[in-house]
C-alpha cells in the first residue's frame, strides 16, 4: 500500500498536524512553542522570521541589531529537535535551523525538507566558494554521498571533535608524562592514562582521567571503527556491522573504558551533563572535545595556563581527525521567507557575527579567510591553534545515514550498553544484540526515503 | 365589569401560549447552558478529540511525520505493542512506580494535614515549609537531587559514608528509580494542602460528641474524619493514578544527558510507557507505531480508573449517605 511519490504533496498535507496532534495528546506541549506563524507580515508590514538558534548565537541585543540592518522581525524559538520535527510536519517551519551537518544533513534532504542554497551562494559577496572552507561540504548531499552535489547548509564553525583537551596539572599532580602534541596516542595508551590520572578513595572518585563520550555515544563509535581502518556503516548507509574486527576492536574499548570507570558513560552519569563542569572544576583530565572547548577554556585564566589540545587518538588504522558534528544552519524547503532568511544566514556566516566569533575561539571558522582572527591571546590558545593546524591534514569527514536520526541509535546503544557494562557481555554478543535493532530502524527508514 | 372581565376572559392567554413561555425560558436556560459550556466543548474537540483522532489514524501508518513515502499498516502497529518487550516492561515499571507513589503521597500528604492541622505555635510557618517544595518548579527540583545523589560529592552518599556504607551511584541503575520516587515524594505538599481544606470541614461537634461518648483520637479519626474526607482522597487518588501513569518529564530531568537528547539516555528504571512514548515519536521517528502506544495508553488509563471508581463506590462517603446503605436500598 505504499504511496508513490506524484501525489507526496497531498499526503504531506494530510499528514500535517500529524506532529501535532501527537505531541498533544502526548500531552509534552511541545507545539505551543510552534503555534507563532513562520509567515511574513507580522509587525507593521515587516517579515517575521523565525528561527532556532541558541540565545548564546543570537542574544537578544544581537538580535535587535540584526532586525535593524535586514529590516525584519525575527522570532527564535530554542533548538529542540522535538519542536523541530513538530513544525515541519505540522506546516509551520522555521526560516532558519541551527544543525549538526554532519549528522543531519542526509537525513533531511533525503525527505525533500532542505532548501538547495546553491544559487544564493553563487550571488553571495560575502561567501564565496573559493573562501568556504572543505568542512562546509558536509553539508553537501547528491542523494547518495555526503558531501557532493547542492549545498544545503554551512558550517558556522567547526572542530575536530576527535582530538582532546587535558589539563597538564593533573597529569604533573598524578606523575603521568604529557602527550604528544604531533604524534596520536592510540586508545589503549589513552584509556591507561585515563587510569594513571583517576584519583579514587574507596569508591568516590574526586577526578576522573578520561571522559570518551564524545559529541554523542554512536558518531563515537564510528569514528572509532573509522580509525581502526572500517567502518561501521555498509556502503549503501543502509544497514550496520558490529561485527567487523574493527567494530569489535571499538566496542571492546569502550566496554573496557565504562567498566574501569574511569569517566563518564551510562553507568557512571555525569550529573552535569557535560564534559565543562567537571573539567573546569579540576574533576576531569581529559576530555573528548575538540578545538571548540578551548573558548570555554580561554574564560578561565588559571585552567587556560594548564589546558592543552592534543591530536585524535588512534586505533591503529590510517590516521584520521574526524569532525563530528560541522554545527551550522540550514534552510527549510518551508520556509515562507527563504530570500530573508538567505540574509540572515549570509549575514551570521559571513558578516561582523563569524569574524566574532573567530575571534572567540569557540570553533574553527568555516571560511578560510577568517582563520587569521583567531585566538593566540594565551598559552592555551596558542598551542591548540598550533596542534589543529597540524591535525588539519587528517581531517575526515564521518559519513552518516540518511535513513535514521543519530537519537535512534543513541537509544538503542543505551538500551544495552549499561547491562553489557554491568555484565558480562562480550563485544562480540553486544554486537549481536545491537545489529538487528539499529538494522531494522534503518530498513524502516529507508522504506520511508525510496 | 362583566364585559371588562369578559373581555380580559377572552384576551386571556391560551394554554399554549404558557407553554411557549415555558419553552421560551426553558431554551435561554439551554442558551445559556451551551454559552457557558461552548468553550470548554470546542477545546475539548479541538485539543482533545481531534488529536485522539488524528493519533488514531496515525496509528494505522508507518509515518515518520516527515517523509512522504508512508503507508497504511492496518492494526499492525497495535499487533506490535504487544510484542515489543520494551513496551510490556515500561508499562509494568509505570504500574509499579503508580502503586509506590499514589498510596504513599496522599498518605504522606494526608499525615501532614492532620498533623498541621492542630494547634501549636507556628503552626502557619510549618504549612508554608511543608508545602514550599510543591511550588519549586520541577527543573530546580531535579537539578537539587542531581546534586544531592550525586555519587562523588552528594549528601546521600556522605550520610551513608557516615554510617561505614560504599558510595552508592544514585543516578544509575538500580537506584535511580528511587531517587524519582523521592522526587515525586518532596512534593506532596500539594496533596497535603487540598487535604487540609478538607480537614476544615469536618464538624468539630461530631468529633466533640464522639469524644464525650469516649471515642479515641485514633477511633475518631478512622470513624469520622476518614470518611468525610473520603471524596477528598478518592479525587487525590484518581488524579494521582492518571498522573502517575503518564509521568514523563521527571525522567528526563534526571538523565544523564542534558536538554531533548535525554530521552536517549533515561536509565532503564525510570523508563516509563510515556518516556518510551516519546522516544519512539521523536527520537526514533516512529509517528504511527508511538500513536499506537498513546491509544493503548489511553485505554489503559481508562480501565484503571474504572477499576479505581469501582472500588471507590464502596468506600467514599458522599454527604451523609452510607455507601453500603445506599448500594443497599
Amino acid at each position: 500500500m505504499s504511496k508513490s511519490l506524484g501525489s507526496a504533496l497531498t499526503r504531506r498535507t494530510l499528514m500535517r498536524g500529524g506532529a501535532a496532534a501527537g505531541a498533544t495528546a502526548l500531552g509534552a506541549g511541545a507545539l505551543s512553542a510552534c503555534a507563532p506563524s513562520a509567515g511574513g507580515g507580522g509587525g507593521g508590514g515587516k517579515t517575521t522570521l523565525t528561527i532556532m538558534a541558541p540565545e548564546n548565537e543570537f542574544a537578544p541585543e544581537f538580535l535587535k541589531s540584526i532586525e535593524e540592518e535586514l529590516d525584519v522581525k525575527i522570532k527564535r524559538v530554542e533548538v529542540d529537535t522535538t519542536k523541530l520535527t513538530a513544525m515541519l510536519a505540522s506546516g509551520t517551519a522555521p526560516d532558519l535551523v541551527r544543525g549538526l551537518g554532519a549528522v543531519e544533513t542526509s537525513f533531511y534532504v533525503a525527505r525533500d525538507l532542505a532548501l538547495p542554497l546553491d544559487d544564493y551562494f553563487a550571488k553571495s559577496d560575502l561567501l564565496k566558494e573559493d573562501d568556504l572552507d572543505p568542512v562546509n561540504d558536509v553539508w553537501r548531499y547528491d542523494g547518495t554521498v555526503q558531501g557532493q552535489g547542492p549545498r544545503y547548509g554551512m558550517a558556522k564553525d567547526y572542530s575536530q571533535d576527535a582530538m582532546f583537551w587535558y589539563n597538564a596539572a593533573l597529569f604533573e599532580s598524578a606523575g603521568v608524562d604529557l602527550p604528544s602534541e604531533t604524534e596520536p596516542v592510540t586508545f589503549d595508551q589513552w584509556l591507561d592514562m585515563g587510569k594513571e590520572l583517576t584519583k579514587k578513595d574507596g569508591d568516590t572518585t574526586s577526578v576522573y582521567g578520561l571522559s570518551a563520550g564524545g559529541l554523542g555515544l554512536f558518531i563515537s563509535l564510528v569514528n572509532m571503527t573509522a580509525s581502526a581502518g572500517g567502518s561501521l556503516f555498509s556502503e549503501d548507509l543502509a544497514s550496520v556491522d558490529f561485527s567487523s574486527p574493527e567494530a569489535q576492536q571499538a566496542l571492546t574499548w569502550y566496554l573496557d573504558y565504562a567498566r574501569s570507570r574511569v569517566g563518564f558513560s551510562p553507568v557512571e552519569p555525569n550529573p552535569d551533563g557535560w564534559d565543562w563542569p567537571p573539567y573546569q572544576t579540576g574533576r576531569l583530565a581529559m576530555s573528548w572535545s575538540g578545538y571548540w572547548f578551548g573558548g570555554a577554556i580561554a574564560a578561565e585564566a588559571e585552567l587556560a595556563e594548564t589546558s592543552r589540545l592534543a591530536p585524535a587518538p588512534t586505533m591503529g588504522g590510517e590516521r584520521l581527525s574526524a569532525c563530528f558534528g560541522a554545527t551550522g544552519y540550514w534552510i527549510p524547503k518551508a520556509s515562507k521567507n527563504p530570500d530573508e532568511a538567505w540574509a540572515l544566514f549570509e549575514h551570521f556566516m559571513g558578516g561582523d557575527p563569524a569574524k566574532e566569533r573567530a575571534a572567540g575561539g569557540w570553533g574553527m571558522p568555516s571560511l578560510l579567510s577568517l582563520r587569521e582572527d583567531l585566538p593566540t591571546g594565551t598559552v592555551a590558545q596558542e598551542q591548540a591553534l598550533a596542534v589543529q593546524e597540524a591535525e588539519a591534514d587528517y581531517f575526515k569527514v564521518l559519513t552518516f545515514s540518511p535513513y535514521v536520526k543519530v537519537e535512534a541509535v543513541d537509544a538503542v546503544l543505551n538500551e544495552f550498553l549499561p547491562d553489557a557494562i554491568n555484565g558480562d557481555a562480550t563485544a562480540g554478543s553486544l554486537a549481536d544484540a545491537l545489529n538487528p535493532e539499529i538494522n531494522a530502524l534503518l530498513e524502516e527508514g529507508k522504506e520511508l526515503v525510496k | 365589569m362583566t364585559a371588562t372581565l369578559a373581555a380580559s376572559t377572552e384576551d386571556a392567554p391560551p394554554a399554549p401560549e404558557v407553554k411557549r413561555r415555558g419553552r421560551g425560558r426553558s431554551g435561554q436556560r439551554t442558551r445559556t447552558f451551551y454559552l457557558f459550556v461552548g468553550p470548554w466543548i470546542a477545546g475539548f474537540v479541538l485539543l482533545t478529540l481531534f488529536p485522539l483522532g488524528y493519533a488514531f489514524w496515525m496509528s494505522l501508518t508507518n509515518t515518520d511525520g516527515l517523509s512522504p513515502n508512508w503507508s497504511y499498516v492496518g492494526f499492525e502497529n497495535y499487533v506490535r505493542v504487544f510484542q515489543d518487550t520494551q513496551t510490556i516492561e515500561s508499562l509494568g515499571r509505570t504500574g509499579i512506580f503508580m502503586l509506590a507513589t499514589v498510596p504513599t503521597g496522599v498518605a504522606a500528604g494526608l499525615a501532614m494535614a492532620v498533623l498541621l492541622n492542630r494547634d501549636f505555635r507556628g503552626r502557619t510557618l510549618f504549612r508554608a515549609l511543608f508545602y514550599l517544595p510543591a511550588v519549586v518548579p520541577g527543573v530546580a527540583a531535579a537539578l537539587t537531587f542531581k546534586i544531592i545523589f550525586d555519587k562523588n560529592a552528594g549528601a546521600a552518599n556522605a550520610a551513608v559514608g557516615a554510617v561505614g556504607g560504599e558510595p552508592i551511584s544514585w543516578l544509575a541503575d538500580p537506584y535511580t528509580r528511587f531517587v524519582l520516587i523521592l522526587m515525586i515524594l518532596w512534593g506532596v505538599g500539594g496533596s497535603m494542602i487540598i487535604s487540609l481544606a478538607a480537614l476544615q470541614d469536618v464538624p468539630r461537634e461530631l468529633l466533640e460528641a464522639a469524644k464525650v461518648d469516649g471515642a479515641s483520637p485514633a477511633y475518631s479519626f478512622f470513624k469520622i474524619t476518614l470518611p468525610i474526607l473520603s471524596p477528598i482522597i478518592f479525587f487525590q487518588v484518581v488524579t494521582g493514578v492518571i498522573g502517575s501513569l503518564q509521568v514523563f518529564v521527571p525522567s528526563l530531568l534526571l538523565a544523564p544527558v542534558n536538554g531533548p537528547a535525554a530521552v536517549t539516555a533515561v536509565p532503564e528504571g525510570n523508563y516509563f510507557f510515556m518516556v518510551h512514548v516519546y522516544a519512539e515519536y521523536f527520537a526514533k521517528s516512529h509517528f504511527g507505531y508511538a500513536s499506537a502506544l498513546l491509544w493503548v495508553l489511553f485505554a489503559f488509563v481508562l480501565l484503571i480508573t474504572g477499576i479505581v471508581f469501582k472500588l471507590g463506590n464502596r468506600s467514599v462517603f458522599y454527604g451523609g449517605v452510607d455507601p453500603t446503605e445506599k448500594e443497599g436500598s
